[in-house]
Formats: structure tokens, sequence, C-alpha cells
């Protein structure tokens, strides 16, 4: 029974290598999987891996809603309806990609909250600050989009009091509020606006973003790691040898005068 | 020498084509996607077309609007929205075009029936001085709340139109007594036939001058 463990210990690890060594995969998984945080913060740090996940959800029941949802100002109430009470599993896929959205919402909220105590905004991560700004943006639009989607009183009204809000935009007011509806009264082409935005336009641009807000973590690393520490201290160090060397000196050449 | 660290020498002349030419290519791949998303947005602000077909309809009776109180009535529109932009062979029989239902409150100014009404026969024609009066008198509004749209209705314990998103309140007359609408209820463009039918047009007019467009009815 051991030597059996021990052969099928061998035999997966010779696996392992024979794709490591054609595909980079172990190496990869380490370097996508594990990312050093600061002791203190501790469960703080998985905030961001928390969105990714509900973003991910999001995709996966989304495009599982997709599959029964029509978007017409007939039939989308209908559909949603449908996918309720007639589709098996229907409330369990629509109730995961509603609940998650809401909590995706208070995890960003959260997400940004840790980043901002905990300093992780500054030098040289001012930049995926910013492209998380716009995350939070676009995440903001596409909840709001979403509830339209449901056309029914409240995502109705909701998408009317949005662009309402929008015509008071000074100079183009009524340029942005005639493109959200999709005309100067609200109807079919609204709909298919909303749609258009929620499910294409929205996560299309959504994701590279999400990709370049990984790069530069994995970049720069987080804020207040250990190693961070380690080398900063190091460079004080130094830097304080060198005064007192200088400090050193000049008390010397000030004795020889 | 800065010249001898640039990889790719570039003569004046070169470098101004290559301007023009990536100002012409960026053009094109923008421009007609843009103006595609703001077609409808190009068509009612530079155009001023609305999706809304024009024409008057009916409303109700003059007669059928109470005193002290305010009613709401429904008329349907045409809306031409996305669906129809004129196939041949469906122009006309109106197959393909939605209704677009508006909810309109009557009701006489003050909650005042006009002198010249009561005990009047519906049967005999109204004079033109008799319809004047009577139109200065009624009130057609829209039920769209003045501040973002939501449909108001009559409370009849408060005697106000009162909106249910953020307590806009309006009197009997539509004007804003309270609450975030900039400006009273939008008034319909309407119309008194000699039988007392009411007629509107989809087209509004408000009495203040900095008010807004209703957009979402």
């Amino acid at each position: 029974m051991a030597g059996l463990i021990a052969r099928t210990k061998q035999v997966g690890i010779a696996l392992a290598d024979w794709m490591e060594e054609r595909t980079g995969i172990v190496s990869l998984t380490q370097t996508f999987l594990y990312e050093p945080v600061p002791k203190k913060g501790k469960w703080l740090y998985t905030l961001g891996s928390a969105t990714l996940f509900l973003i991910t959800l999001q995709f996966l029941t989304g495009i599982l809603l997709l599959f029964y949802y029509v978007p017409t100002a007939d039939n989308a109430w209908d559909s949603i309806y449908y996918i309720m009470h007639d589709a098996y599993f229907g409330q369990y896929i629509r109730g995961i990609h509603f609940w998650s959205a809401n909590v995706l919402l208070l995890v960003i909220g959260l997400h940004m909250m840790r980043t901002f105590l905990s300093g992780s905004y500054k030098a040289p991560r001012e930049m995926n600050w910013v492209v998380g700004v716009f995350l939070i943006l676009i995440v903001t639009i596409l909840a709001f989009s979403g509830y339209a989607l449901r056309w029914d009183q409240e995502g109705f009204w909701a998408w009317e009091v949005g662009a309402k809000i929008a015509s008071y935009t000074p100079f183009i007011g009524s340029w942005a509020i005639i493109t959200l509806l999709g005309g100067d009264t609200a109807g079919p082409a609204t709909l298919s606006r909303v749609f258009a935005l929620h499910v294409w336009l929205l996560p299309a641009v959504l994701a590279p973003l999400v990709g370049v807000h990984l790069y530069l973590l994995r970049k720069h690393g987080e804020y207040g790691a250990p190693f961070e520490y380690a080398e900063r201290l190091t460079e004080l160090r130094k830097q304080q040898q060198i005064r007192a060397y200088n400090d050193l000196e000049e008390d010397e050449s000030s004795q020889e005068e | 020498m800065p010249e001898e660290l640039q990889k790719d020498p570039l003569t004046r002349g070169q470098f101004l084509w290559m301007g023009a030419l990536g100002t012409f290519v960026g053009a094109a791949l923008t421009i007609p996607p843009a103006i595609f998303v703001l077609d409808p947005a190009i068509k009612d602000v530079v155009q001023g077309q609305s999706d809304v077909m024009g024409g008057w309809k009916v409303l109700g009776s003059i007669f059928d609007v109470p005193p002290a109180k305010v009613v709401t009535q429904l008329v349907e529109f045409t809306q031409k929205q996305t669906y129809d932009a004129g196939q041949p062979g469906v122009v006309g029989t109106g197959a393909n075009m939605r209704p677009l239902t508006n909810a309109v409150l009557l009701s006489w100014k003050d909650g005042k029936v006009p002198r010249v009404l009561p005990g009047r026969e519906e049967k005999r024609p109204l004079k033109p001085a008799e319809i004047n009066e009577i139109g200065r008198e009624l009130n057609v509004m829209a039920n769209a709340c003045a501040h973002m749209g939501c449909p108001t209705r009559w409370s009849e314990e408060e005697k106000e139109i009162v909106c249910p998103c953020h307590g806009g309140i309006y009197d009997i007359n539509g004007e804003h007594i309270g609450g975030p609408p900039p400006h009273g209820l939008w008034r319909y463009v309407f119309r008194i036939n000699e039988d007392g039918d009411i007629f509107v047009e989809h087209k509004f007019h408000v009495k203040s001058s900095n008010a807004t467009r209703p957009y979402v009815i």
C-alpha cells in the first residue's frame, strides 16, 4: 500500500514536471495564486479577490440568463417571469445574479475603503486607484442598467429618473437624455439601449480594465507587504549610515583646522 | 547627439503625412459609430423630429370633468420608435407601430365648474365664445412629475396632486406648491369642439419661462 502511494506520488510529480517544462503551468499557477500581503490586515486583503469572484459570477449567470431573456419592451418582463416561475433552477440562477450584484457593490465599497485606509493608493500605485475608480463607475452603471432590464415599474422608473437627472447636465442635457432613452420619449428603443449597455458595451470595457487592475497589482505588489518593509528599512539604514559617516568626516576635518 | 539616438529617422514631410493619415483613419473609425449611437439625439435636437406621430386624439368630454377634483384620462398616441422606418407596404397601416399611452390629468381651474356649464343640455352645441371661456378654465396636464418624470396622481385626502418618487406636490391647477419640482406640471396643447369633446396633441407648454421638456412621456 505504501509503495502504491509513493509510486502515484512519483508519477504525479513526473507529470507536473512534464507539463511545467512544456507549458509553465505550475509556475504560472503559483504566480497567479500567491501574493504576499501584510501581516496587519490579513483577511482584509482578500476583498479584491472577493470582488473578482463576484464579477466572474455575474458574467457566468448573466450568460445563462441570456438563454431566456427577451430584450423587447413587449416581452422583457414576461421572459423574466418565465425564468422565475417556469424554468428549472431559474430562481437559483437569477437569484445568484441579483444577490451577487448587490453584494458586489458592498464588497467593492469595502475593498475601496481598505485601499484608502491602508494608504495603498500612494505612489507608485496611483494608477491602480484610478483604474479602480473607473471600475466602480462601470459596475454602478451595470447595476443600474440591470435594474432597468427587468422592465417592471421599479426598474423602468429608476431608468427614467436616471435619464432625467442626466437631462440637467449643462449644455448637453438634451443630448444626454435622448441618447439614454433612444428617443424623445421612453419606448422600445430605450430597452434596446439599456440591453446593449448592460450586456455588451460595459462588460466589454470592464473585462480588460480588470486585467489592467490585476496587472498593476502584480507589478507593484500589496503596499506594506513584509518584503517591502524590509527593503525600505535596509534603504533607511543605509542612508543613516552615510549621514553618520559624513557627519564624522565633517567633525574630523573641523578638528584638523 | 539627439539625432544619433533617433532610431527611426523621419523627415518633416513624412511626419506630417503620418499625422494626416492618422487623423483620417481615426475619424473614419470613430465618427460613424458615434453618430450611429447618437442618431435619436441628432434627429431630435438638430432636426427637431419627434418619435410621436402628430395629430389630435380624443381625450373625453368636458361634461365628465367633475368639480373640486382631478380625474385621470388615458390617451394613446402613436410612437414610431425603432420599429417603424417607413417600410413599403406597412406605412400607414400602423401594424408595426406602438401605442404610447399618456395619463392626462383633468380639472377645472380652482375646482370650479365654468358658469356656462351647469344646467346646460349636452346635446346643444357650444358657441365659440363659450368654448373659449371653458378652454381658459380647463386644466389639461401631463401626469409626469416636472422633477424626474414619475407618474403623479390626485390625492383625495390631501386635495393635492402628489408624486410618489421624491414628494413633489402640486395644487388642483398643477401649479408647484412643494417638493423638488422646478415648475408646475406640463400642459397639453388641446382644443374643445362644439360637442364638448376634448382633443389633445403630444405637445406641451408651461407657464414659467425656465420650463424643461418632459421627455419621458
